[in-house]
């Protein structure tokens, strides 16, 4: 196994347990770090193709996916902030009204 | 020159102007299209006759429309008119306008004016399709259009359920005869290839037969006949459909509709002069319903109950003629009844009228000297009926006898002796029913008496025209008219001195009929009610008809009721039909509480099903990328 | 084996072993800690790579920006909550197999195979921060501009958010 491969596969790996941890965690903040892991596995393949090719596209691109992951993350958090002050918990058992 | 498509259309005409617009147009307006359209096709019929001799006999042939063209074979509606269907047209048309005008006196007071004479009109216009058609198919349609015009006349009073149920029994009845009537012309277009009438009968007098049984021809279409005709066993819807208006039975049931049997199988004799099987069936269906009907008739006590037995009888007699080759006298008997029995009932239409409303003759006696007109036009047609000479009915009923001796094709003594017997017993209770309606001391109630009155002009004369007929009907030979088309059947040489006899003989029955009836009935009904106490069981099972109509239904009405009602209804209505639909929704419904248990509201459940559907995605890129 | 190669190992069991421990901690604190280890370990890989200016950007948006939002959040919230005694939901067996066989369906499509990369040298050259952000504000300023329109539009949305949160709670 090559470099690339092994890079790959570790991606992989890394939005694999960041998706296990979005589906077990019961903890709102907790969701959200595993969604950010699952973000960064996705980067790590990027910055691997970016880094076979070799061109300034690739690194531009990983750049501007930072820039939206950064806004991303400065509108979930509050929004999570104002669920977790109505029901006063940061559990997402908790949330069920659309059972039915 | 289209007049046989016009003679066909005229009542129509009046159907179409009575239905749509009489109601609002006034009994005026109604009398004058019903009457006046029919009398005009009497006209029109008339000319075309004379048209046939000037001809000398060629018939006229027409064709209004050619309705469908499938492979090889046009069919058309086309008129056909011969010296046989000139017969029949005239009788149509001349009796039927008559009766016509009857109606105008006898429903005068009644709300449906308008829708009477409509139905009257549309089955003048069957009718005339039935007679004159060239085709097969053509006769069928006016065969099923005066039966349903028989249904809505026979219950024209449909508010009373009885009657709508008479009319029904006569649809359903006649319905079951004509399934043998379509299997009869199905295996004639496969053989033959035509349904022309005049083509079938060339084809069977050809040298070479066609390659089908015409015994088994004749045995279907005589099914048809039966039903429509009533003979044993589909005779029982005629004694019901008195329950309509007595011009109606007067019409449909005595001159027309019921003759229509008669016609078919003297038109196709082609066929049935090559099928002895089938005219000794005839034969023997026609004399039993005639013997039956007779000894049914001495008991009724309802007017136009023993006039609608007496036609069964007079029916079977003029099968009995087709069955034994004599085409020609069965048609000269159905023009005489015509006459005599229109008379008959449209006397007692009078009658009727006369008592407002009543028909048990129980109930009736010594009228003659109140409506004398009525009494007297039908003591002659009663005298017609019976066979008391020179009136019509005597020449009729005269060589039918003779020919059910002596013809070479089926005639015997014993069918001989029955219809004697047959003949004997019409007298009797002919005479018997003119002495206790006309001549007996009054049974009436002192109220009937009271209102008792002569009928309108419209009537009274209508009734002394057919009498006339009557009498001097029978002078105009039919036979000899009709013999280059329908050949007189041939007398066995060695009975040939036996004819003169049998004259006298059909004479001396008719008289011992008069007397016999003046005996039992000419005090009143005494004589004849301790007579039917000395032999109880005989007179109820006469007076019961036999109790057929009992049969039928515990034969055939219960099973079949019991077969809808459990199996179609219950079974294959209730548990298949409806239970596959509600179970098909029950089945939705489960399957949608099943599948909303999905929506757990969850959102990590959520998320898996997510994952999932996108691995088998992969998945399938994967195995067939 | 180099110290590139090696280096290169032992950052990505780093990172997994960030992942692993982000999943079994019960205190959110840790999970962020752990989380924070993580991205550490991916700049260390980008930095192995060669692709200087992604591991820097890495460390300063991600880890400096990002996380420590994070951490404050948490340190602000009260985290004792029932989510706290039982950290796994209803789905971990389900969770667990299905994310194994995605695991298992990516790895399957990755190893058929592809090009090789190589490491460092050539790299160096597109990825140091001059020649980047020549060539990034030469022909990619447009992206530049509407990622700054995509930044004011988050800004306003999480002022908007805060506000109308504010006014339902009176």
């Amino acid at each position: 196994m090559d470099n690339a491969q092994l890079l790959l596969l570790a991606s992989i790996g890394l939005f694999a347990l960041g998706l296990v941890g979005v589906i077990v965690r019961r903890n709102a903040l907790v969701m959200l770090m595993c969604m950010e892991l699952m973000l960064n596995g996705v980067i790590l393949s990027l910055v691997t193709f970016a880094a076979q090719s070799a061109t300034v596209a690739g690194a531009v691109l990983v750049f501007l996916i930072f820039v939206v992951a950064a806004a991303e993350i400065g509108i979930a958090i509050p929004i999570v902030l104002l669920l977790s002050r109505q029901r006063h918990t940061l559990d997402v058992g908790a949330y069920g009204e659309l059972k039915g | 020159m289209n007049l046989l498509t016009l003679i066909v259309l005229l009542p129509l005409a009046g159907f179409l102007l009575n239905g749509l617009i009489g109601p609002r147009a006034g009994k005026t307006f109604v009398s004058l299209v019903g009457c006046g359209l029919p009398v005009l096709a009497f006209a029109a019929a008339v000319r075309c006759f004379l048209q046939l001799q000037g001809g000398d006999g060629a018939a006229l042939l027409e064709t209004a429309y050619t309705w469908a063209v499938v492979g090889g074979t046009s069919f058309d509606i086309g008129f056909y008119f011969d010296r046989l269907s000139a017969v029949m047209t005239l009788i149509v048309t001349g009796v039927g306008s008559l009766i016509h005008v009857y109606s105008t006196g006898y429903m005068k007071d009644d709300a449906s004016y308008a829708r009477y004479f409509a139905y009257l009109n549309l089955f003048l216009f069957f009718m005339l399709l039935l007679v004159l058609g060239r085709s097969l198919l053509v006769t069928f349609v006016g065969w099923e259009g005066v039966g349903l015009a028989s249904y809505l006349l026979i219950g024209f009073w449909f508010e009373d359920p009885e009657k709508a149920a008479a009319g029904k029994k006569a649809f359903i009845t006649n319905r079951v005869g004509d399934a043998g009537f379509l299997l009869g012309m199905f295996l004639l277009y496969h053989v033959l290839g035509t349904l022309d009438m005049d083509s079938i009968n060339a084809a069977f007098n050809a040298p070479v037969m066609p390659a089908v049984s015409a015994s088994l021809v004749g045995v279907l279409l005589f099914i048809g006949a039966m039903g429509k005709s009533a003979q044993i066993p589909l005779h029982v819807w005629l004694p019901d459909a008195m329950a309509g208006p007595t011009p109606v039975s007067a019409l449909i049931h005595a001159a027309t509709m019921v003759t229509a049997g008669v016609y078919l199988v003297a038109r196709l004799n082609g066929i049935y002069a090559h099928a002895p099987e089938a005219s000794h069936l005839i034969a023997v269906i026609g004399a039993a319903t005639a013997f039956f009907a007779a000894t049914v008739a001495i008991t009724q006590t309802d007017i136009k109950k023993v006039l609608a037995y007496s036609t069964l009888s007079q029916l079977g007699f003029m099968f009995v003629a087709l069955g034994v080759g004599a085409y020609g006298v069965a048609v000269f008997h159905l023009y005489t009844h015509a006459f005599f029995k229109a008379c008959l009932f449209l006397g007692a239409g009078s009658v009727i009228h006369a008592m407002s409303g009543e028909q048990d003759i129980r109930r009736m006696g010594g009228l003659a000297r109140k409506i004398p007109v009525t009494f007297v036009t039908f003591a002659v047609a009663t005298a017609a009926i019976a066979g008391i000479p020179p009136l019509a009915g005597f020449f009729s009923k005269d060589e039918i006898l003779w020919f059910a001796f002596s013809s070479e094709t089926g005639g015997s003594t014993l069918l001989w002796l029955v219809m004697c017997f047959t003949a004997l017993m019409t007298a009797f209770y002919m005479f018997r029913l003119l002495w206790v309606t006309f001549l007996t001391p009054s049974r009436m109630t002192h109220e009937a008496e009271h209102h008792v009155h002569e009928s309108p002009l419209s009537m009274t004369g209508v009734l002394v025209v057919l009498a006339i007929l009557s009498a001097v009907g029978g002078f105009i030979s039919i036979p000899h008219f009709l013999e280059p088309l329908l050949p007189l059947a041939r007398a066995q040489e060695s009975l040939e001195h036996y004819e003169k006899p049998l004259i006298v003989l059909s004479v001396v029955l008719a008289a011992l009929g008069l007397a016999g009836a003046v005996y039992v009935y000419r005090g009143g009904l005494a004589r004849a009610d301790t007579l039917a106490a000395r032999f109880p069981r005989l007179h109820r099972l006469l007076s019961g008809k036999y109790y057929v109509d009992e049969l039928y239904e515990a034969v055939l009405y219960r099973p079949l009721h019991w077969i809808s009602d459990r199996i179609f209804l219950g079974v294959g209505d209730r548990f298949l039909i409806d239970g596959s639909l509600n179970g098909l929704a029950a089945l939705a419904q489960r399957a949608a509480g099943r599948l909303s248990r999905v929506e757990t509201g969850n959102l990590q459940f959520y998320v898996v099903l997510a994952v999932i559907g996108v691995v088998a995605c992969l998945g399938w890129v994967l195995g067939h990328g | 084996m180099s110290l590139a190669n090696g280096l290169l190992y032992f950052f990505v069991a780093a990172a997994l072993m960030g992942g692993v421990l982000m999943l079994v901690a019960r205190h959110p604190m840790r999970v962020a800690l752990a989380l924070i280890g993580s991205m550490i370990s991916l700049a260390g890989i980008y930095a192995t790579l060669g692709v200087h200016v992604i591991a820097v950007f890495q460390v300063l948006i991600y880890v400096g920006a990002v996380m420590v939002f994070m951490v404050y959040v948490i340190m602000l919230l009260d985290v004792r909550d029932p989510s706290f005694l039982q950290r796994y939901s209803g789905s971990l067996l389900s969770g667990i197999a299905v994310a194994g066989l995605l695991a298992a369906a990516l790895a399957a499509a990755v190893s058929r195979g592809g090009a090789a990369v190589a490491l460092g040298a050539d790299a160096e050259a597109a990825f140091r921060i001059q020649p980047f952000s020549a060539g990034f504000l030469r022909e990619y300023w447009l992206h530049f501009e509407l990622t700054s329109v995509l930044l004011l539009a988050a800004v306003v949305a999480a002022v908007a958010v805060i506000k109308g949160g504010r006014r339902n709670d009176g």
